[in-house]
């Protein structure tokens, strides 16, 4: 009996030990946390030995470096040229790190029934949207803002023929806000592949696309509570997929009292209401970050026929008062981590 | 009962409360957070010791208050406070930065419960 004793408090000695080693081992995880690209970026990497990853963070870096330079809406450079031009109604060249966003965001404008727009940069400057640092002070007047929806400014307003461009509609102020980070994701993840890595997650302010697995467990990915603190449901993912989110409380002023965020519906030309965050899951970055936010304008009554036309299976929408819409291959896959389950309505099949 | 039965129900009592306290204790909050100041790691800091960090930026010094095992921008030096709008963080995974002043703070979770967050 005295045996076997010894046996048990022996047994317990060693699982406690491999316990405390299991928790102390280093994993072959590196991450690298960057201000750039106008937003905070994380990059996570498995599976690479230390020196690799630095490497591999230094071209990362510089890649969104290039990047903002090339896409920056209201600082000189690439395009900002390009609406120079735009607005001349004359045809030019576009140059290459503009071309592929003016040809990607026609086709996507097009099937989101023009909720993503990204011709509306004046509207955007106009409610102060397109600066580092928006001054206090009132919303715009709404006869400039109804002046601005008027004109109408639309992707289908520029012809391209071949690198040529040119603008038919005076209004076109390009602003690829709502795009530029999934693209900018999926062209890291792209450079990623190229230099050999195979697990990774590539976070642009709260846009992601991960690829492969970390270790012998899937990636889990938080997505954040719109409506307080801290984290409303998680989900794992695995092989290649986007996790984006648009959310109301991303940037905004107050004035008032009254809180006007930066989406605005490109029909009225004002911050959008109704709805407080969507949460897309896709292959492709570019499209679920287009898909949030044309999703987030288009409503509760519309985001269903809206998710149809963009080809996307799952959506989280959650609504100003809390209610969640989630179509059922979303439904089926993600955990809430709240501490009463939410009220939810799952859609109609995608 | 003889000593090796206490020692039996000791370890018991130990590895109950070591398996408690790592699956569903506050061991899944965040342990720590890490401070970047203009493109550079600043300082780690604990987030069970109260405190009050000052972290120098471009455009001034921004306040970063731990509190309960949490942490947030207090004050910053920027025009919008977008930072300071982004409330408490305590999970790990979780960031806040102001931009305008080149700061950002991410929670270290000590098992990293989400390895990112969708915002």
């Amino acid at each position: 009996m005295k045996m076997l004793h010894r046996h048990i408090a022996f047994a317990c000695l060693a699982l406690l030990l491999a316990l405390l080693t299991a928790c102390s081992r280093e994993e072959p995880v590196h991450h690298i946390q960057l201000l750039t690209f106008g937003t905070i970026v994380d990059v996570t990497l498995y599976g690479v030995e230390a020196d690799r990853a630095r490497q591999v963070f230094a071209a990362v870096e510089e890649d969104f470096k290039n990047m903002h330079a090339a896409w920056h809406a209201w600082k000189p450079g690439p395009l900002a040229r390009v609406n120079e031009l735009l607005a001349t109604g004359e045809a030019f060249s576009a140059p290459p790190s503009v071309l592929p966003l003016i040809v990607r965001s026609q086709e996507l404008a097009r099937r989101s029934g023009g909720l993503f727009n990204p011709a509306i940069g004046r509207l955007l400057a106009l409610w102060g949207f397109q600066s580092d640092e928006r001054p206090p002070g009132p919303p715009p007047a709404p006869d400039a803002i109804a002046a601005l929806v008027a004109a109408r400014p639309s992707m289908d307003d520029l012809i391209v023929d071949g690198v040529t461009v040119r603008s038919t509609n005076p209004a076109v102020r390009l602003d690829f806000g709502a795009m530029a980070k999934g693209y900018g994701v999926d062209l890291v993840i792209d450079h990623l592949r190229q230099m050999g890595i195979q697990n990774a997650i590539v976070n642009a302010g709260g846009n992601l696309r991960a690829i492969g697995r970390r270790g012998d467990r899937p990636w889990r990915i938080g997505i954040r509570n719109p409506r307080g603190p801290g984290i409303i449901a998680s989900v794992e993912v695995q092989d290649d997929e986007s996790v984006i989110t648009s959310g109301d409380y991303e940037r905004y002023f107050e004035y008032e009292g009254v809180r006007y965020h930066h989406i605005l519906d490109p029909r009225t030309g004002y911050p959008t209401q109704g709805v407080a965050a969507v949460t897309v899951i896709h292959d492709n970055a570019t499209e679920a970050d287009v898909a949030s936010t044309a999703l987030l304008i288009a409503g509760v009554e519309r985001w269903h026929e809206t998710a149809r036309a963009l080809g996307i299976k799952q959506v989280m929408l959650i609504t100003s008062d809390g209610t969640i819409h989630m179509s059922p291959a979303m439904a089926e896959r993600i955990r809430f981590e709240t501490e009463q389950p939410p009220h939810v309505i799952r859609s109609d099949p995608l | 009962m003889r000593p090796g039965d206490l020692l039996v129900l000791l370890l018991a009592a130990v590895l109950v409360s070591y398996l408690y306290l790592a699956f569903w204790g506050p061991g899944t909050a965040g342990e720590y957070a890490v401070i970047h100041a203009n493109g550079s790691e600043w300082q780690k800091v604990s987030l069970h010791e109260e405190h009050e960090w000052q972290v120098p930026g471009p455009l001034g010094t921004s306040t970063l208050e731990v509190r309960d095992g949490r942490i947030r921008f207090s004050d910053s030096p920027c025009q919008n406070k977008a930072c300071i709008h982004s409330g408490w963080l305590s999970h790990g995974g979780e960031a806040a930065a102001c931009l305008p002043n080149r700061i950002s703070v991410q929670v270290i979770g000590r098992d990293r419960r989400y390895d990112s967050i969708s915002f």
